[in-house]
């Protein structure tokens, strides 16, 4: 469980800041956005949904325990 | 009435409306910090995310964003990437300093500093730093004021009496309403300006273009590689958007004033619940950029000041009311941050650096009165800085943000390493600040190194970080753990 929440902490970060290299192009343009603008709205869905799940686990570790 | 005298008095009406509404719950009861802080938990689900959301929408997101979107094309796309990684970092680190607050009454970043390494002068150092750093953040809002009121002017009031209303207005607002102003007068700023923001960065783009796709393509043929990085900059490349994006997430709960409204948190989980959700505010900060980039499309002589992208084009498109309801939202996203942050420097000075130093014996009741002189100094100081070292808004922030993040190893190492030492704080931070204040005052920000453009605060936290580590294994002793156990 503990490896898992790590992989989901550091999931936005390596998204967000260590993908650029790759996502640094303006084509091809996804929903109306240029693809680095999107990369980055799409970085905010998936921290989103990591928090999400690190959320959970914890609740769920705190109804255990 | 003619445009200017139409919109000039829509946001006049605007900021009395806001004093008006923001002076009403103080003459029923007396509020303290606390109070306000707390009692913002109060509102229903609805009315808490216009709120959060809101709290996004200052000058700097409103101006700030579209202007950089309007002059430096794809590096302003850091802003849609720190938030939330921020709220990752927050989501540790919040519920756990939240309940040392609680337990210790502390009230204040120099508070929780004093807790952890019981240093009284490693906390008044974090206290002056704290206000120095807060000060551009503060210009920011002023100038962004200024460049609202001389917009809906037409030009008729040039930049510094524009912004000498601004420092009246701004002065005024805080010595009235103060803090009970706040909360009551956010939700419609917020309500207004989001509904602004959205319209004009739907409207513009689709009624021009087609589509949002069809602006971007538009541009990408005027100019190729705009949209990429480094865009219309020559340094702000891969490099540096990646060392921004570091600085930013880590240094964001590092400012002093969000210190203070997570120690009036009801139980850590609410913080916890809280970051999961606050990510997706996030998107709000994509609209200002639209209205930015067609605004570049649009206008036809290149602007001056990038950052009137957004109100210029409003007023060359639509008709003074219009402007004016804009200006007026505008002013208000402006004055209510500006507030905000006033007292909370002031109440950093007056609790943290004059009841530590000059007035140790001063009576606590006058206290009220030096945090009243300060908020006219310190407005005063933001005055002076936005008139003769005039920037623009985002590097207005991002000078403030080089500068608190440089509390980042002594706050967050300080709570989880037991190895932590005062030393190692001192040497860390000093060196950070050191090195922070050499390179952007020595225009070296962004660092070019090793064929990177460095963002010089992630160059100074680095650095910060190492000594602090290295220094706090040297000086730490097993005895002294004892004590710092009992958090």
């Amino acid at each position: 469980m503990k490896t898992l929440k790590i992989i989901l902490t550091l999931l936005p970060f390596v998204w967000s800041i260590g993908m650029i290299p790759f996502a640094n192009k303006v084509h091809p343009i996804v929903l109306g956005l240029p693809f680095l603008a999107f990369w980055f709205v799409a970085g905010i869905f998936l921290a989103f949904l990591c928090l999400q799940a690190i959320y959970f686990i914890d609740s769920k570790h705190r109804q255990n325990s | 009435m003619s445009n200017e005298t139409v919109s000039l008095l829509i946001i006049f009406l605007f900021i009395i409306g806001a004093t008006i509404v923001g002076l009403i719950p103080g003459l029923n009861k007396k509020m303290n910090l606390e109070e306000w802080a707390v009692g913002g938990r109060n509102f229903g689900r609805w009315l808490n995310w216009f709120i959060l959301a809101g709290e996004i929408y200052t000058a700097f997101a409103f101006l700030g964003a579209s202007g950089w979107a309007y002059s430096r094309g794809g590096p302003t796309f850091y802003i849609l990437g720190y938030g939330a990684l921020a709220y990752v970092v927050g989501y540790y680190l919040l519920p756990t300093i939240s309940p040392i607050g609680r337990k210790h009454g502390l009230m204040t970043q120099p508070d929780l500093i004093e807790h952890l390494y019981d240093s009284k002068i490693l906390s008044l150092l974090t206290a002056i730093i704290g206000v120095a750093f807060l000060l551009p953040y503060l210009q920011l809002q002023l100038t962004g004021l200024g460049l609202i009121i001389e917009a809906c002017s037409y030009g008729q009031l040039t930049r510094v009496p524009a912004m000498l209303i601004a420092f009246i207005l701004v002065a005024s607002f805080v010595y009235l309403s103060g803090l009970k102003g706040v909360a009551s007068t956010a939700v419609l700023k917020d309500i207004l300006l989001m509904i602004a923001v959205v319209f004009f960065g739907l409207y513009l783009p689709i009624h021009y273009f087609g589509s949002l796709g069809g602006m971007f393509e538009a541009l990408e043929t005027a100019k190729p590689g705009f949209l990429a990085l480094p865009g219309g900059t020559k340094n702000f490349d891969v490099s540096w958007v990646m060392s921004t994006l570091v600085v930013t997430s880590l240094g964001f709960y590092m400012w002093p004033h969000f210190t203070t409204n997570s120690f009036s948190a009801r139980n850590p989980d609410v913080l916890r619940h809280n970051a999961v959700y606050l990510p997706l505010y996030q998107i709000c900060l994509l609209f200002p950029m639209l209205v930015g980039f067609a605004a570049l499309l649009l206008l036809e002589t290149p602007l001056k000041t990038p950052d009137m992208a957004f109100m210029t084009i409003v007023q060359k498109l639509f008709p003074g009311w219009t402007l004016g309801l804009v200006g007026g939202a505008g002013a208000l996203a402006c004055m209510i941050p500006a507030a905000d942050l006033l007292l909370s420097t002031s109440m950093l000075f007056t609790r943290n650096i004059y009841s530590k130093t000059i007035g140790k014996r001063v009576d606590p009741n006058s206290l009220i009165n030096v945090a009243r002189i300060a908020v006219l100094g310190l407005t005063t100081i933001a005055l002076c800085l936005a008139i003769f070292l005039p920037n623009m808004l985002v590097n207005l922030l991002l000078t403030g943000y080089s500068g608190v993040t440089q509390f980042f190893p002594m706050i967050v190492l300080g709570l989880y390493w037991k190895k932590s030492t005062k030393l190692g704080a001192y040497a860390g931070l000093i060196i950070g600040e050191v090195l922070v204040f050499t390179l952007i005052l020595g225009k070296m920000d962004p660092l070019p190194l090793a064929g990177m453009n460095l963002n010089a605060g992630f160059v100074a936290l680095l650095t910060n970080l190492i000594v602090f580590v290295l220094i706090s294994l040297f000086t730490y002793t097993p005895v002294k753990a004892k004590k710092e156990v009992s958090l």
